[in-house]
């Protein structure tokens, strides 16, 4: 085919702009690459999935956290090898039907390792007593003293079985390789869940649970004790708020040595509006302030068994991650907020993730040393299969990493929690598929 | 000079992409992020929802005793299916009016079933005997079916027509008074 000069040359300069305008648009990005999350600050690479716990105890709820040693410890509950593992069905004329009742009895493991998650010691027993460990929202918790000895709390059901009328436990390490017998902290039977634990720096516990004591179909109260360094001495538990959520997972977090203690919550109005608010106590935990409001969700509807999650940053910046469904489906996702004032005000929420159906999403959050904020939770995948995502944000408080499918379940795997040392991410959930679940956990090193 | 004014004068569309590549270079990584979250956004890719007027899903679960039940097991009559959970509390304080509709169901000429989600095995039949439950009780334990009624957590009642249409749902705990509603839209109640 025959091109004439012009052209050719028309061509040419065609060709010309069109490689300028490439090289320029190359040099733009090259400028923009500190803006861009992955060069900045490096994407999270996560190793091989590893399973903890025993594999036909059907092993679920984790929970992990950080020694002042640096060793990894995870707690999780698993089926009871010496408790019937399923329920036998008989027919009762009396009745249409008649169950020979087993309770689900499970008991708290905890394990540690000190290479990340690669290599674990072999699982203690925490729980002396066979019971019904409860899980999902309700995992154990643990806290360290300073030397590294674990204090945990879990919750059991009722002896009826019935887990919304539950009592919060309470053992620790005795020194010997085991763990002193179980004690109930709710002082009244039948009335607590969903229990946390946090040492505060001055060295005390403060354990917090929601407490239905006052047992009106309307919302709960959050009480509290205090548990002294050495495990023995347990204050009386005392109100610290009301008109709370029922079945949403607090949190607690310390700063200005032990004096500021602030609590975060599914608080509950007369209208039944559901947002999240922060208390905040300066008399280390005795008393808190009126609630703050993080986000005005405008959340109506009924208890999800998902909590919000906190922590605070070397700066004092409160950052907080949540769950909620808001005033239309829309709306619906897991939201991110900080307060950069000491807890007198949040930040707009920020979508972290937005739902991709109707599901309650479960969320937490990790803040590095330098700032950086590490989210994890779980949505349905394109396939409707629930998964685990992470992202992370940078200290800036406006840099978020790309979203990160971290989990491959083929059927669900839910409510992941994070531990974070100065080299690692550690992120672990529950899968299951049918009857049969398993914990997972995979670990990212973190870029320097 | 030539080649300049030809530049100019002669390929400006050129110039200009070169120029709208070279500002969406600088834009792109800012807005990349909002990007994705918008393919990952609200109901992407999910089938239409599950809506009054529209056929139920079908589905194929266990009961408790191990029977296998389906939706189809129930065609021909009105049904209610009730998601319920064991920890949940607001399905325990709606479960006296899913069981007084269940008691009147032979007589009625309808069915209830209840579908339990997020649940064990273990914890539904205890609640099941302690709370003296006597229609078929299934366990959704993968959440295909809460899924598939894109509904966020129990409680929930639908009402399902003779003809397997949905006639009302209720999210959230039942009050008497709207179970009744519901069962004469289901044609359950004449």
């Amino acid at each position: 085919m025959m091109i004439c000069p012009e052209r050719r040359r028309k061509g040419r300069t065609i060709s010309l702009a069109a490689i300028t305008g490439c090289l320029a648009l190359a040099g733009v990005i090259a400028l923009a690459v500190p803006l861009d999350w992955a060069s900045a600050f490096g994407d999270l690479a996560f190793g091989p999935e590893l399973r903890i716990g025993q594999a036909d105890r059907n092993p679920s709820s984790p929970f992990l956290r950080i020694a002042p040693n640096g060793r990894l410890y995870a707690a999780w509950t698993e089926s009871d090898p010496n408790a019937p593992s399923a329920p036998k069905v008989t027919a009762d004329p009396s009745h249409k039907k008649h169950w020979m009742i087993t309770f689900d009895m499970r008991v708290v493991l905890l394990a540690s390792s000190a290479d990340g998650g690669v290599v674990w010691t072999a699982p203690r027993r925490v729980n002396s007593a066979t019971e019904a460990v409860q899980g999902e929202e309700n995992e154990p918790r643990i806290a360290f003293t300073p030397d590294g000895k674990a204090f945990v709390v879990w919750s059991v059901p009722s002896e009826k079985g019935d887990k919304s009328r539950a009592n919060v436990r309470f053992a620790m390490e005795e020194g010997r390789g085991g763990f002193t017998p179980s004690r109930t902290l709710n002082e009244i039977k039948d009335t607590a869940r969903f229990p946390i634990l946090e040492r505060s720096p001055d060295n005390t516990f403060l354990t917090a649970w929601i407490d239905r004591r006052v047992d009106s179909p309307a919302s709960r109260a959050v009480y509290m004790s205090r548990i002294g360094p050495n495990g023995q001495e347990v204050s009386p538990s005392y109100k610290v708020a009301e008109d709370i959520c029922d079945c949403c997972r607090l949190e607690l977090a310390f700063t200005d040595k032990g004096r500021t203690v602030f609590l975060v919550n599914r608080q509950v109005t007369a209208e039944q509006i559901r947002n999240h608010v922060l208390r905040k106590s300066t008399d280390g935990g005795v008393t808190f302030g009126a609630p703050v409001t993080i986000s005005d969700d405008g959340w109506q509807t009924v208890c999800p068994h998902s909590g919000p999650a906190m922590a605070l940053d070397h700066r004092g910046y409160i950052h907080v991650t949540w769950f909620t469904m808001g005033r239309s489906l829309a709306e619906a996702g897991v939201y991110y907020s900080v307060s950069r004032d000491g807890g007198r005000s949040f930040a707009p929420r920020r979508l972290v993730h937005a739902n991709t159906a109707p599901e309650i999403l479960h969320t937490r959050l990790a803040v590095g040393s330098d700032g950086t904020v590490h989210l994890a939770w779980d949505n349905l995948d394109g396939a409707g299969k629930a998964q685990v995502f992470v992202r992370s944000m940078a200290s800036d408080g406006t840099t978020f990493s790309p979203i990160q499918q971290i989990s491959r379940a083929r059927e669900n795997a839910r409510r992941p929690v994070l531990a974070l040392s100065d080299r690692e991410l550690h992120v672990a959930w529950t899968e299951s598929e049918g009857e049969t679940s398993w914990v997972v956990m995979r670990t990212a090193p973190l870029k320097k | 000079m030539k080649q300049r004014s030809r530049i100019a004068d002669g390929p400006a569309g050129i110039w200009f992409l070169g120029l709208a590549m070279l500002v969406w270079g600088v834009i792109e990584p800012c807005v990349a992020p909002a990007v994705s979250w918008a393919q990952h956004g609200p109901h992407a890719g999910q089938p239409a929802g599950v809506a009054v007027g529209q056929p139920a899903v079908a589905f194929h679960l266990k009961t408790l005793e191990g029977d296998a039940i389906a939706l189809d097991t129930f065609r021909g009559r009105p049904l209610v299916i009730n998601f319920f959970a064991s920890w949940c509390d607001p399905c325990r304080e709606e479960m006296p009016v899913i069981k007084e509709l269940a008691a009147k169901g032979a007589r009625g000429g309808y069915s209830v079933v209840g579908i339990a989600v997020e649940d064990g095995r273990a914890a539904v039949t205890q609640y099941a005997s302690e709370a003296r439950l006597s229609f078929p009780i299934a366990l959704d334990s993968s959440s295909a079916v809460k899924r598939a009624y894109r509904i966020f957590g129990p409680p929930a009642t639908f009402f399902i027509d003779a003809q397997g249409t949905i006639r009302d749902a209720v999210i959230g705990p039942i009050t008497a008074e709207r179970a009744r509603l519901a069962m004469q839209r289901a044609g359950a109640l004449r």
